[in-house]
């Protein structure tokens, strides 16, 4: 393991991060109120430890897989650390256990908090909070690869570890480049966004950290009532489609921008994410009419905004959800699972997984009438390899394990079984808001410590897709002789 | 620049990894996914499954934006035909390998018809390396340009008196001649005057031929051989049958030593005056009726890196005074110089050299890559539109791990100092580390 190149870069990644801030203190700057300080102090510390550790002596630049996840996995817990200061500093939140929560619950864009009334918050706050949701969406170490030269070959082995899904392509010979693009069409998408909803009468505030919260698929919101405080189709619609937009795959976008309209529409990830949406929406929408909306339209304007907030793994709520019938709840409860596609900002297991486990089902099945037949399992025209298929179904078994794990151990805070194991879900998919007491109007405060830390290391586990983190506590990891 | 590899293999990965060190946007293809992740996770370059000939995914990838396609894969046809298509669909130039002998007489009806802008014979360029080689009469020779006027060579330090435990500004006896690389331990140094030479060093140096004889005579374990007329060959392959070829025309007797019967009965018939002895090339016995002894030079180009050293170094403890052998493999390249081969030709390494001293094109006049390819020397032939020249050299301010070794200015071999000038016609040659590869880049695109 070359420590020195994981210690520098760590120290670059807060760098960034202190640079980052400077926005969010800017806002508080702007509107004057006490969490300016609670910045200043943050920013001056991040910044000299990063700049300390930065200059670290390296015997060489190479970076590979070892090095690779390491960086990943402590960015992300150090990004988490600092970047829970602000809040603890500004006393926004009681303990370092809940700010450390809330900076997770940022960083990974789950958007699952514990301030039970957000609207007194400082402005500065509230913008730090989104804004970790928008640069955590696409990835802090994308960010830096794609502004920071010379990672060099190791900058793929840091972008394989922190992108989503089963597999990790290039669009572009350069990482620096790719990354470059992908940070482009994110921020064109963002621009658009903002606009959108200035035009629909939110302020620029409030549009900033909406957009941050849509496209980054967090869900932290300036309002309890999340986006049902506005109340207006034209909102709804807007973050209903921006949610979704983000979670597509963003290669896609690139594809699209070089005309390749077939390759687009062809692929097969995108018709399944697409497909998964319209039924739910359409199954939903059907069993919510009468029984909670009185017209047709209203039960398809909330049940769109529901479906793509879950299935991105967002988290906004224009309705109290928890209330709606038992077949809604489960199938918002299933896409949890399911999540956005590979590429995207969203979390969850990945479309392309759940379509490739049940390509997999069909091929055993029919296996059992053809025994000696052999069938590969194709994505679009690609056979996956044998490699590629035990990858996904270990990951489908590592996500249920931790799911039922994590249920375990916070039902040891007492909470009944359906709070429990959507905790576990909502925080394990980087979702936000679960059921019963872990619904769209309750916040995660009521959590003992323990499960609060649980929970932190659950999200983070989502977020850079279990192997990534699991790979570091595993005692082989550590030996040099292997 | 924008290139595209079709071909996983050791010339591709080779060509990927001195590509994409510079400035060239490199695509590697190959049907292979398994050779892809491993060249995905040691080079940034960006990794396509799929097959060159496939017009969808040549299109898929929008190969009209290519400045250049390289078709290396396994295949001669194939790789014609890659570059057929790519041509056809927009790619600027292609280059194609092709090896099979009985194409090598017609490659430019090939080239014409293929729409080919260069064919690479990696058997064929080994074979006129080797050749080279032979004809040197000093056995560490690494190369020469300026139409022989500058000539490069390699020292093991420690055969040199004088040299060990000094700066380099503080050994006498070196005018007119520039230690331009330093290998040690397996890293390339391009020194200065203060650096120290170690024990253990390889020594590159480079300057006027007179200067360079002068240093070698003082060397204790070089050998000079003045004529080669006996060369014992081991292993009949592509390259065997090509040295041969080459050998038998200047008038130089060859014996080659191969196993398959029916290889050799090809070679018997289509290689006069060549002595083809069939049978196994490790047999001492063998070796000794065929009089190993009394040759002049051995050369093993078996398709075994392995048996190619061993035997060349036997070879060399038989008496024989000079010893090439064929290694392929890079990673051998860190301990051969410290066998006691004389010389390693690596045909992965001259292919390379080829394709980029094209791909530099009329800048370069020639390329060579050293110790597997982290050290380049290329020959520069000035002209007056470039940017450098009519300045003293101290103020073009050249990134670090280059350098200028030796100028020819009408037929004068300068040494550079700072105040060397470089004027048009002039031919120089440069010096670089591979992981400067971008510092080059840049020199040679501000011509």
């Amino acid at each position: 393991m070359n420590y020195g190149i994981v210690i520098k870069t760590l120290g670059k990644i807060l760098v960034l991060e202190a640079v980052m801030m400077i926005f969010p203190s800017a806002v508080s700057l702007l509107y004057n109120q006490h969490d300016k300080v609670a910045f200043a102090i943050t920013i001056t510390v991040t910044g000299l430890i990063g700049i300390l550790l930065s200059r670290f002596p390296a015997k060489t630049n190479t970076i590979k897989i070892r090095e690779g996840l390491t960086i990943v996995t402590f960015a992300w817990i150090l990004a988490s650390f600092f970047g829970a200061l602000p809040f603890f500093l500004s006393r926004s939140v009681d303990s370092f256990v809940d700010a450390f929560f809330e900076s997770v619950s940022g960083l990974t864009t789950t958007g699952a908090t514990v301030i039970d009334n957000v609207e007194v918050l400082p402005q500065g706050i509230l913008f730090w909070r989104s804004f970790t949701h928008w640069f955590g969406g696409m990835g802090i170490l994308v960010l830096m690869v794609s502004i920071l030269p010379a990672l060099g070959v190791g900058g793929f082995q840091v972008f394989k570890a922190e992108s989503t899904g089963p597999i990790t392509d290039k669009i572009v010979p350069r990482i620096k480049d790719t990354a470059k693009i992908l940070y482009t069409i994110y921020l064109s998408i963002t621009v658009l966004g903002t606009v959108l909803l200035i035009i629909g009468g939110m302020s620029l505030f409030d549009a900033l950290v909406y957009t941050f919260g849509s496209v980054g698929t967090g869900g932290f919101s300036t309002k309890n009532l999340s986006v049902g405080a506005y109340n207006s189709v034209y909102i709804d619609i807007v973050i209903s489609l921006l949610m979704l937009v983000s979670g597509v795959n963003f290669s896609l976008y690139y594809l699209l921008r070089k005309k390749k309209w077939r390759e687009v529409l062809g692929d097969s990830e995108l018709r399944f994410y697409l497909g998964v949406v319209g039924t739910s929406v359409l199954l939903i929408a059907m069993n919510i009419f009468r029984n909670v909306y009185g017209s047709i339209w209203e039960a398809l304007r909330y049940s769109l905004f529901q479906v793509s907030s879950i299935i991105t793994t967002t988290g906004y709520a224009t309705a109290n959800f928890d209330e709606w019938p038992t077949f809604s709840k489960v199938i918002l409860f299933l896409l949890m699972f399911i999540g956005g596609c590979a590429g995207s900002t969203a979390g969850g297991m990945k479309s392309v997984r759940v379509l490739v486990l049940l390509k997999m089902i069909k091929r055993e099945i029919m296996k059992i009438f053809h025994p000696r037949a052999v069938i590969s399992v194709k994505l679009g025209q690609r056979a996956l390899s044998k490699d590629t298929l035990d990858g996904i179904s270990s990951f489908f078994a590592l996500h249920m394990f931790l799911f039922v794990l994590g249920t375990l151990l916070i039902s040891l805070d007492g909470f009944d079984l359906i709070t429990s194991s959507s905790a576990a879900a909502a925080t394990l998919g980087n979702i936000g808001p679960g059921f019963a007491a872990v619904g769209p109007i309750h916040t995660f405060s009521k959590f003992s410590h323990f499960s609060k830390i649980l929970m932190s290391i659950l999200m983070l586990l989502g977020r850079l897709e279990l192997f990534t983190v699991i790979a570091l506590f595993s005692s082989k990891f550590w030996r040099e002789d292997i | 620049m924008k290139a595209l590899i079709v071909g996983a293999g050791k010339l591709g990965g080779k060509l990927a990894s001195q590509l994409s060190g510079g400035d060239t946007l490199v695509t590697v293809m190959d049907s292979d996914p398994e050779v892809l992740e491993r060249i995905a996770d040691h080079l940034d370059v960006m990794i396509v499954r799929g097959s060159g000939m496939h017009v969808e995914t040549l299109k898929e990838l929008n190969i009209e934006e290519y400045d250049l396609v390289i078709a290396v894969t396994e295949s001669d046809e194939t790789n014609m035909v890659i570059c057929s298509i790519a041509k056809k669909l927009g790619c600027k130039k292609s280059i194609a390998r092709v090896r099979n002998p009985e194409y090598s007489t017609q490659n430019e009806l090939i080239r014409a018809i293929m729409d080919i802008d260069y064919i690479v014979n990696p058997e064929l360029a080994t074979a006129n390396e080797i050749n080279r080689n032979l004809l040197y009469h000093y056995s560490l020779y690494s190369g020469d340009f300026a139409e022989g006027r500058i000539m490069m060579l390699h020292f093991n330090a420690s055969s040199l008196p004088g040299f060990v435990g000094k700066r380099i500004k503080e050994i006498k006896n070196i005018n007119g001649i520039l230690i331009g690389i330093i290998w040690r331990n397996g890293e390339i140094i391009i020194p200065r005057g203060e650096d120290y030479i170690m024990e253990d060093d390889v020594l590159y140096v480079i300057g006027k031929k007179d200067n360079i004889n002068q240093l070698a005579k003082t060397c204790k374990t070089l050998v000079q051989i003045k004529y080669i007329k006996k060369v014992m060959v081991l292993g009949g392959g592509r390259i065997g049958y090509y040295l041969a070829e080459k050998l038998i025309s200047q008038g130089i007797s060859v014996k080659l030593i191969e196993h398959d019967k029916e290889r050799c009965e090809y070679l018997s018939e289509n290689l006069n005056d060549t002595l083809v002895i069939c049978g196994d090339g490790t047999d001492i016995n063998l070796l000794n009726d065929e009089d190993i002894s009394s040759m002049d030079a051995f050369v093993g180009v078996t398709g075994y890196d392995e048996e190619n050293l061993l035997m060349t170094l036997m070879a060399k403890q038989l008496g024989v005074k000079k010893v090439i052998a064929k290694v392929s493999k890079s990673s051998y390249v860190q301990v051969i110089e410290k066998l006691g081969v004389d010389i390693a030709v690596s045909p992965i390494d001259i292919t390379a050299s080829d394709i980029l001293k094209y791909i530099r094109g009329g800048r370069a006049a020639s390329v060579s890559l050293l110790l597997g390819g982290k050290a380049e020397v290329t020959e520069v032939i000035a002209e007056k539109d470039m940017w450098f020249v009519e300045k003293p050299i101290s103020e073009l301010a050249l990134p670090k791990g280059i350098i200028i070794g030796a100028v020819d200015h009408k037929g004068k071999v300068i040494i550079p100092t700072g105040n060397t000038v470089i004027y048009p016609g002039d031919r120089f040659v440069i010096l670089s580390s591979a992981i400067r590869q971008k510092a080059l880049e840049e020199f040679f695109r501000s011509f």
